[in-house]
């Protein structure tokens, strides 16, 4: 990690500084831990004192969180999702659910473990995380950020074949209408 | 109008080889057998005026080697409830439909046929509804293992850290018995 980050220009390391001041956040909500995200983007806990804020569309959004358990019907809208956002891009499993499956350990509709589908920056534990969770996991995310550590996004296109082989496996094929090996020859990433 | 009683009898000398019996108040229960539930199913419609079919539901009765269909009908006129229950074998289940008398039973024919197998005769869309990519065999029969099936097919992560093995042997912690 650390010969990485000499090797970082200059200018990524200023950018990685103006990024973690101004986060834009997608929600995925189809699990039951997002009734702790009013009282986290509102007035009571505040988010936007970090510089958060709710973004409606993925390809404005920096960061996609995973709020609890996702079907396997529900985990191709979260890639097709996910592969329109623009890199850098973080994603937070929020929820035991994106862990191991949490409550639904045993279902037979539901995915296990988030991570075997995406690159997750971080998880945060608990059913359902309380928004100190949440709020210590964004601070978590913004120090990473300005420490030039949040790469775990670089992960997707180094190794695509690992996660599109496990998406395979559960869903089958779908079109994504993104070409990840095509964009990082193109972008260099 | 007609009170439950009267309903019961009713039903009694038209279909006589039913069973019929009031389980509560405005709630009664038919068994039929199943080649006779799509006339019952007409007649209930057509003279008694029950023009609700509020769901239509399937119990697996495994020892017995069958499916238990539950009719669900409602009167708004007499606000009874009327359970048609027919049975049907287990292994290949076919059953004819009943869309043409109740187009909400399209619906709920398919939700069963996804989730127990049953094809319902006569109804031409029984394509999977909620569970899209499925490859396993239908998931609410009693002999299919969610957990087995969970922990083949997924990525499943045990999860025994030292702390928690430590915590469970200094506190009870429910793990007694
Ligand atoms: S972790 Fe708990 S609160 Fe979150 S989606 Fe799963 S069951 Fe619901």
């Amino acid at each position: 990690m650390s010969e990485k980050l000499t090797q970082r220009k200059a200018w990524d390391i200023v950018l990685d500084k103006l990024t973690k001041r101004s986060l834009w956040m997608l929600h995925y909500c189809t699990g039951c831990g997002a009734i702790e995200l009013p009282p986290t983007m509102t007035s009571r806990y505040d988010m936007e004192r970090f510089g958060i804020s709710a973004m409606v569309t993925p390809r404005q959004a920096d960061i996609l969180l995973i709020t609890g358990y996702l079907s396997v019907k529900t985990l191709q809208r979260v890639i097709l999702t996910y592969e329109q956002m623009q890199a850098p891009k973080y994603v937070i499993g929020f929820g035991s659910c994106t862990i191991n499956g949490g409550m639904y350990w045993n279902s037979y509709a539901t995915i296990k473990s988030l991570d075997q589908y995406l690159p997750v920056e971080l998880y945060i534990a608990g059913c359902m995380p309380r928004p100190e969770a949440i709020i210590s996991s964004f601070t978590e995310l913004i120090d990473r950020i300005g420490r030039g550590e949040a790469n775990s996004w670089q992960d997707y296109y180094d190794n695509y074949d690992f996660y599109k082989k496990n998406q395979e496996h559960v869903f089958g094929e779908i079109n994504t209408y993104v070409d990840i090996k095509d964009d990082k020859v193109k972008f260099g990433i | 109008m007609i009170n439950e009683v009267e309903l019961m009898q009713q039903f009694q000398k038209e279909f006589p080889e039913s069973q019929a019996r009031i389980k509560r108040e405005r709630r009664i229960e038919v068994l039929l057998p199943a080649g006779r539930l799509y006339e019952f199913a007409v007649r209930i419609q057509k003279k008694l005026n029950f023009q609700h079919l509020s769901a239509i539901s399937c119990v697996d009765w495994i020892d017995d080697g069958e499916y238990e269909l539950v009719y669900h009908f409602w009167s708004y006129e007499l606000n009874v409830l009327v359970d048609a229950k027919i049975r049907i074998d287990r292994e290949n289940p076919h059953f004819e439909t009943i869309t043409d008398l109740w187009q909400p039973a399209k619906f709920f024919e398919r939700d069963i046929h996804e989730m127990f197998g049953v094809v319902f005769e006569g109804n031409e869309d029984l394509e999977r509804y909620i569970l899209t990519e499925w490859k396993g065999p239908p998931p609410m029969r009693k002999d299919f293992v969610s957990r087995d099936f969970a922990h083949r097919f997924y990525h499943y992560k045990d999860y025994e850290p030292q702390w928690l093995t430590e915590m469970q042997q200094h506190s009870s912690g429910g793990q007694d018995e």
